[in-house]
């Protein structure tokens, strides 16, 4: 079953449509989106780097992880309500473009790692903390979650350089 | 204006490049700026409270300069592509001008008043300033595509 019914709706929604059509709504929520990125993309590249050992190594990693967990959360949620909105108006574009879905499919893997590595680390830093150095799997996790968290910034930038092939007709 | 045309803008100027500076540009772009956000929130009280916000500068700083360079070179060379077309942008204007204005204040009066014991009301308006600085350096940024 084919997605694309689902995806040309949406677009030509009222909302939708009344939003890409916007000169200024449009931008606006970009900044959103953005704004988002900067706040809640530092805090968890600095988290990344925190279990790296390469920033805030005096700042216990269990409360350096815990005192940024609510501001995580709640950039989690505004950025994805406007990511949302962004991709809702350009539905039927992005249904055909390659780099919309590498970023679902990373953020899909966000999860997973969330739920691979949180049991594993991120519960267990004040045990970290205790002995005084970053367990392999710590650091495996960091790695994976800068990795995975680079490429959806990357894949999101490059979903606006995608030429659709020409159509035949 | 003499980019354009010249064998550094034409080599600027080939497919791969333009997208991969955009990927720089983002990443380096959250990490200068999500660094400089936390300190801030800490001016605001709060994020990472265990640390002053005289710490927070001096653990955040490093890597607010690194991710700084990056944003700015991956800049410059996104500008570089068609120079004609950004350099009478006025989006493109005012978001310079926003970050001429951000990066001095960042590394002066925001600095200053982070590294001294100052009442929680002056930090928490040298931060608002801050944040709303760099606000519209972003969206200074965006409106590029839409002027």
């Amino acid at each position: 079953m084919s997605l694309f019914p689902l995806f040309h709706w949406l677009q030509s929604t009222e909302f939708f449509a009344a939003l890409s059509g916007s000169q200024l709504v449009y931008p606006i929520v970009m900044t959103v989106h953005l704004a988002c990125i900067a706040v809640f993309g530092g805090m968890i590249l600095m988290t990344d780097l925190r279990l790296l050992g390469l920033a805030f190594t005096n700042y216990p990693a269990a409360e350096f992880v815990g005192s940024l967990r609510t501001g995580k959360r709640i950039g989690f949620c505004i950025m994805v309500a406007a990511g949302l909105l962004l991709a809702g108006s350009k539905a039927e574009t992005y249904y055909g473009n390659p780099y919309f879905w590498a970023k679902l499919t990373l953020l899909a893997l966000v999860a997973v790692h969330a739920v691979v590595f949180r049991p594993r680390v991120y519960a267990k830093l004040a045990e970290l903390d205790r002995a005084g150095v970053m367990s392999a799997e710590a650091k495996v996790a960091a790695y994976i979650s800068l990795v995975l968290w680079i490429g959806i910034l990357c894949m999101g930038r490059l979903i606006a350089y995608y030429e659709p092939p020409r159509s035949p007709f | 204006m003499l980019l354009q045309g010249s064998p550094i803008g034409d080599a600027l100027s080939a497919d791969w490049i333009f997208p991969t500076a955009e990927c720089f540009h983002i990443s380096a772009f959250a990490l200068s700026i999500g660094t400089i956000a936390l300190v801030d929130l800490r001016m605001m009280g709060m994020g990472l409270r265990r640390y002053s916000a005289a710490q927070m500068i001096g653990d955040t700083e490093p890597w607010t300069l690194l991710g700084l360079l990056i944003v700015v070179f991956s800049g410059l060379v996104l500008f570089a592509s068609q120079p004609r077309i950004y350099y009478p942008n006025p989006a493109l204007r005012f978001k310079i001008a926003a970050l001429v204005v951000a990066i001095l204040y960042n590394f002066t009066i925001h600095r200053k008043l982070a590294l001294s014991d100052v009442s929680l009301m002056t930090s928490r308006l040298a931060a608002g300033v801050s944040m709303l600085l760099w606000l519209s350096v972003v969206s200074g940024g965006l409106f590029i595509a839409f002027v």
